[in-house]
Parts: C-alpha cells; sequence; structure tokens
C-alpha cells in the first residue's frame, strides 16, 4: 500500500467541512437510491483539497420507453460518466468560477450502505475520471447507514495504476492476471481523509449549540422547573452520545444477508469459469482427435505418394471458447474483504458495549 | 444562535402596491439546516477583497400555507456594490437556478442572503427583486438571511420578511420594511454524525480532524460519559459532606434517573448476554473465513504452477478452478450452518 502511494500523485485527501455537509445532505436525501456528485478544489502539494461539491441531476425514469427499463439508483450511480452530466458539470464549474470558487473538477461522490459499493459501477466512474478528467481525481465514498450508527463513514479512494493499465486493455483472463500479479487488494488505493474548518466556521461551531451559562446558576425549586429549564445545555454535537447505542441485530442481518449476496456472485463467477474449462477440454480433445487423423491420413498420402494436407487446417475449423473476465471475481473478492474489515470493526466496539453493559448490570460478577 | 429574541407580530398599514399583487407579509418561521450557513460562511471567505459584503440565493421548502419555511441551499450570486448604485447579475441568478433545480427539483427560491447585518436601501432594491412576480417568490414573502461575518465578534444571523413601503409608486420600488421573523437552525439525524466530525475539529491548532473509527469515537463518548458520572458524583458527595448546598429537586432527578437501570434476573442477563455476544462473534468469524476462502481461490485461478510438462495454463485454471469450486459450496454450507445458528440462537 505505501508503495502504490508513492506513485500516484497524490497522497492525501482533505476535506472542507462544507464538502462533508452537502455530501451528506444530498445522500441521505435520496436513500436508499445512490446519490452522485461532482467535487471541485484544487491540488496542493500532493494534498488534494476538496472545497466544494454540488450534486448531479435526478435522472426522471421514463416511463414508456423503447430501452430496458433501469431503476433510478443504476441510472444515479452511472450518472458520473452520462455524457450529459459532463456538460452540467462544465456549466457549474463554469458559474462557480465566477464567484472565487476552486474551478477543478478533482473528481466524485456516491452514497452507499453498509459499504456495497465495489462494483462495476464505481470502476468505471473512477476510471472515466482518472482517464478523460485527469490523474488528480478520487471517489469520496459516504456510507448512509454506518454514518446513522454513529461515527461518520467517509472515505478517499483511488484506481490503482497496475489496475488502470489492466483496464485499459481490457482483459482479465487468467493469463494476463498472472502476467501482472494483479490481485484484489490492488485494485483500490484508499487515501488518508482529513476534514479541515475554515476559521469562520470554528467561530460558528463554538457558538452551536450555545454554551453553558458561566455564572453561577440559582437552584431549580422543584423537579419540574429543573426540567423546564432553558439553561438546560443541549447534548453536545461532539463526541456523540449516538456511539454508546447497544443494536446490534440489524447491522448483523444486513451483514450476512450482503455476504451470502457475495458468494452468490462469487459461486455463478467459478460456474461460468467452469464452463469455460469443460467447453475448452472439449474443443481441444476435438483438436488432437482431428490432428491425430489427418497425421494418420498424411501417413498414409505420403506411402500413396501424394503430397501431405496441411496439418495447421485446425486453426480454422476449431474455435476455442472465449475465457470469461475475472473482473467480477476481483471486485467481488476486494467486496468481500471490505465487509470482513467492516465486520472486524464493529465487533470491536460492539462487544466492549455489551461487556459494560453486563458489568454494569450484574455488579461484582 | 447569538441571542434568541422574542417576536410579536402586528398588523400595519401597507404601502401603496397594484392591486392584486399584494405579497403576503404573514408572519413565517424559518428554519435554516447547517450546510446553508456552512456554504455562506463559505462564500463569505472568498468574496472578491474590495467587497464588503457578498450576496447569493436561497432555495429550500415551503409548506402549502407558507407559514414555514426551510432554507436547505444556497448558492453564491456576483454583484458590485458602489455608493451610488449595485449591480446583480440576474442573468447568472437565473441559470445557476436552473442548474440547482435540475438537481434538486423539490427545492425552490425562497429568498436571498447577505453576509453582513446592515440593512440598506440596496437591500430593500435586492429584496424587492426577489420578492417581484415571475422569476421572484411571489406571492409569498422573500425571506431575507443576514449572516454578519466581522472577524473577532459571535457569528450572528437575522431572518427579515418585508412589506412594501413608500409614498410613491416609484419610491416603493427601491424601498421596504423588513420585518424580523423567527429562525432555527436544525439539524438531522443524519447530520449529526458530520457535525459531530467537524466539532470534533473546533478546538485544534490546526483546524483539521482526521475520520475516527468506530471504536474511537466509542472511546471518547465513554470517556466524556466518565467526566459526567465523576462530576455528579463530586457534587454528591460535597452534599453529604455539607459543603455544596443541597438541592431537593436535583436529588429527585437523580434519583428518578437511577431508577431507570432495569431489574433483570441475574441469570437472565447472562443468558442474553451469550447469545448475543456469540451472534456477533459467529458473524465475524464467518466474514473472515469467507474472505480467506475466497482469498484462497483467487490465488489457486492464478497461480502459476507447473503440472508436471503439461500445458501450463490449462493445467492451473483446472485445478484453480475446481479447488474455488469446492471452497465455494464449503462455505455456502457454512454460511446456512451459521445462519441457522443464528436463528436458533434468537
Amino acid at each position: 500500500m505505501a508503495e502504490t502511494l508513492k506513485d500516484s500523485p497524490i497522497r492525501a485527501v482533505q476535506v472542507e467541512a462544507l464538502v462533508v455537509m452537502k455530501i451528506i445532505k444530498h445522500s441521505s436525501q435520496t436513500f436508499p437510491t445512490t446519490a452522485t456528485g461532482s467535487l471541485v478544489g484544487m491540488e496542493v502539494n500532493g494534498t488534494l483539497q476538496i472545497t466544494n461539491t454540488f450534486p448531479f441531476p435526478t435522472v426522471e425514469v421514463p416511463a414508456t420507453d423503447g430501452h430496458q427499463q433501469e431503476s433510478p439508483s443504476s441510472l444515479a450511480a452511472a450518472a458520473p460518466r452520462a455524457k450529459a452530466n459532463v456538460a452540467y458539470q462544465n456549466e457549474m464549474i463554469k458559474f462557480l468560477r465566477e464567484v472565487n470558487v476552486d474551478a477543478n473538477n478533482v473528481g466524485w461522490y456516491t452514497s452507499t450502505s453498509m459499504g456495497n459499493f465495489v462494483n462495476v459501477n464505481t470502476i468505471e466512474n473512477q476510471f472515466f475520471y482518472q482517464k478523460e478528467m485527469n490523474e488528480r481525481t478520487v471517489a469520496l465514498v459516504h456510507d448512509v447507514s454506518r454514518s446513522s450508527q454513529g461515527s461518520l463513514s467517509l472515505r478517499a479512494f483511488r484506481l490503482s495504476p497496475a489496475f488502470m493499465t489492466a483496464y485499459k486493455e481490457g482483459k482479465f483472463t487468467t493469463e494476463s492476471l498472472q502476467k501482472s500479479g494483479l490481485r484484489y487488494q490492488e485494485i483500490l488505493v484508499e487515501l488518508p481523509l482529513t476534514i479541515h474548518n475554515s476559521h469562520l466556521l470554528t467561530s460558528l461551531l463554538h457558538q452551536l449549540p450555545s454554551d453553558v451559562p458561566k455564572e453561577e446558576l440559582a437552584f431549580p425549586s422543584n423537579l419540574a422547573a429543573l426540567q423546564q429549564d432553558p439553561n438546560t445545555p443541549q447534548p453536545p454535537l461532539y463526541p456523540n452520545f449516538d456511539s454508546l447505542d447497544l443494536s446490534i441485530d440489524p447491522f448483523l442481518e444486513k451483514t450476512c444477508d450482503l455476504l451470502l449476496e457475495s458468494i452468490e456472485n462469487h459461486h455463478t463467477e467459478l460456474n461460468n469459469h467452469q464452463y469455460y474449462q469443460r467447453s475448452l477440454g472439449r474443443e481441444q480433445a476435438k483438436i488432437t482427435a482431428w490432428q491425430q487423423k489427418r497425421k494418420a491420413e498424411n501417413a498414409a498420402r505420403v506411402a500413396a505418394k501424394q503430397t501431405p494436407l496441411p496439418e495447421d487446417e485446425w486453426q480454422r475449423l476449431f474455435k476455442l471458447p472465449q475465457e470469461p473476465s475475472r473482473l467480477e471475481v476481483l471486485l467481488n473478492s476486494r467486496q468481500v474483504e471490505q465487509y470482513a474489515r467492516q465486520v472486524d470493526g464493529f465487533t470491536a466496539s460492539v462487544s466492549t458495549k455489551m461487556f459494560a453493559v453486563k458489568s454494569n448490570l450484574l455488579p461484582g460478577e | 444562535m447569538a441571542d434568541t429574541d422574542s417576536f410579536l407580530h402586528l398588523a400595519r398599514p401597507l404601502g401603496p402596491a397594484p392591486i392584486g399583487a399584494q405579497p403576503s407579509t404573514a408572519p413565517l418561521s424559518v428554519v435554516i439546516q447547517p450546510q446553508a450557513i456552512f456554504s455562506i460562511l463559505d462564500h463569505s471567505l472568498r468574496r472578491p477583497a474590495d467587497q464588503e459584503r457578498v450576496i447569493g440565493t436561497l432555495l429550500g421548502t415551503r409548506t402549502e400555507d407558507g407559514t414555514e419555511v426551510e432554507i436547505r441551499n444556497c448558492y453564491a450570486v456576483p454583484h458590485t456594490e458602489t455608493a451610488e448604485q449595485v449591480e446583480v447579475d440576474m442573468d447568472y441568478q437565473k441559470q445557476m437556478l436552473a442548474l440547482h433545480l435540475r438537481a434538486n427539483p423539490r427545492e425552490v427560491l425562497v429568498g436571498w442572503y447577505a453576509t453582513s447585518a446592515d440593512l440598506n436601501t440596496f437591500s430593500a432594491l435586492i429584496q424587492n427583486f426577489y420578492g417581484q412576480q415571475g422569476d421572484g417568490t411571489w406571492p409569498h414573502p422573500a425571506v431575507h438571511l443576514t449572516v454578519s461575518t466581522v472577524p473577532g465578534k459571535d457569528i450572528e444571523a437575522r431572518t427579515y420578511i418585508s412589506a412594501p413601503i413608500g409614498v410613491t409608486a416609484e419610491r416603493a420600488a427601491d424601498s421596504c420594511l423588513f420585518i424580523p421573523v423567527p429562525y432555527e437552525i436544525k439539524y438531522g439525524e443524519a447530520e449529526k454524525s458530520g457535525l459531530e466530525l467537524i466539532s470534533g475539529a473546533k478546538d485544534r491548532e490546526d483546524r483539521t480532524q482526521v475520520i475516527l473509527t468506530d471504536i474511537e469515537s466509542l472511546e471518547r463518548a465513554i470517556q466524556q460519559v466518565l467526566d459526567m458520572l465523576e462530576r455528579v458524583s463530586n457534587y454528591v458527595n460535597n452534599v453529604l459532606d455539607e459543603e455544596a448546598t443541597p438541592s431537593s429537586a436535583l436529588g429527585q432527578f437523580l434519583m428518578n434517573a437511577l431508577s431507570l437501570a432495569p431489574k433483570v434476573d441475574p441469570a437472565d442477563i447472562e443468558r442474553d448476554f451469550n447469545n448475543h455476544i456469540q451472534d456477533v462473534l459467529v458473524v465475524s468469524y464467518l466474514a473472515n473465513t469467507i474472505r480467506t476462502q475466497i482469498d484462497l481461490s483467487n490465488r489457486l485461478a492464478t497461480a502459476a504452477l507447473t503440472m508436471g510438462t503439461g500445458d501450463v495454463i490449462t493445467g492451473t485454471t483446472g485445478g484453480g478452478g475446481e479447488g474455488g469450486q469446492k471452497g465455494g459450496q464449503d462455505r455456502r454450507q457454512n454460511a446456512r450452518r451459521g445462519g441457522q445458528q443464528r436463528s436458533n440462537e434468537q
């Protein structure tokens, strides 16, 4: 990972608080549909500063269309590389330049649920950005479901150079993978992400929620007065006590579902591959049989003093089956890895909370 | 934010305005979402060096009767202001509005903001522009939000609507009566996690904050709770030692809080605890097993094994495919079993 980071033109990502809020707003508004948008900012000494963002236009699903019906989610997921949106993006950036916003496109963002984002869409979008726009682009992934459980989940990804070359060629056969040594862990490179506030914002945050009154307060006369006291401080924004909440089942249930889905995918891909193996074997057996027949024929012809028939005709007669792409398998593996990491993190915090609750309810054990 | 004012709306005489074009001046309340304020502050930082204040358009939603306005979004509009005249790029405003509406079709134009607390003649002019018929917010009143951004002072926000005023129709165009309306800054559940992280950086010198993992934020929250418990128990101890003034209301409150602890049988707790912790661990274990299996399957599929003198590629892919296949089936069974185990436990 450290090595791949060195090759990459950017080493870290710094996101303005404004961008974080805008992404959260857009993602939670459209949830569970995927939300996508564009990021603008600039690169300073290897750090990509993302200073503003805007969402892509919502796509109306045409009711009666000759084309295949697509869900709004998949349309939105494909939005960053759609032609209409490239135009929209350019126009928006042109306008933003007039009000002194950093007018460089630096990538795109997408919302996801439970880390379910490693798929062909993400890869294609990021490939499009890294290839068409420029090298210095990132994909920000905001996980709506995980963020609602406490801590914010926002991550920055890029495609690794090795994967870029492989994807450009469009070949993901066993042979090419052996040659390039590309592994599923090396598809996406995660960049360290920090959040940055402006001075004005820091000033605002110190007022939000309002501070505890400085002077000594009088004691409330009774319980009702205490509960209605306007001086009761609002719970602070930080730290967030929601992360103390102990809800396990929804998370586990969803993770299991997603894992089963991944296994299903993996199984399908393996079946495809096996089918390929079998048909390849059959074809090769046929070719060998044909070659032997031709050899025997030629031997007979030589014995009969005739000109031998060409022996490489089989290339015209038989067609070897195409090897299925291993890209899907690679992405699926990366996705499973992502789930496993996620579960590890969850287990760590949940078991802590559970032991805390237990020793609280059963003191002295 | 700074201080909350109380409001009283009185009926008042209205200035001359064409009949039928009278915008409503009914009182309303305004809800501001934090990202709008963030955006305004960002714009204020990016203003041209020679400009005191900058303005922009507010977008949001309005309830059907128009008594409640929610400001959800905003964008900057370039304008120039001199002592004699003000110029707002109306073309820019129109095109930007169209672009924003394409992305958020549910949001409508609700008003405008300025990054200075002053109200002057130009404010009235711009206010009338935003409240006009056609492109403006008519028949609803345009909301004007001022956010003061004076360095070293608190950031103060004020919201206004306006009523026409002026002796003649010509004078009415560049004057209006600003009526303060109450507002609230509200954030939803989804924004909470973001705000938490953002405000985590507020006491830091470099104003930056790295993304926390679950366990880190848990640690901080627990630390905070422990501190608060410490404070309360200190107070109680002081009362017991007759060093602090006792308060029966506080005592009652603490008593109520303590009685919230559930009374359950230790055996039940033990059982529930064990079941749940096993759920968690089994899913974690399975997820990691699956990950390892898939990794193995991938490695087998692409490993450059040489099987005797035969065709290298065919040999390995065959082996890999089968290996992976077998692994796949095992895993499926594992997962199924895991699923059943889990459902049994629940």
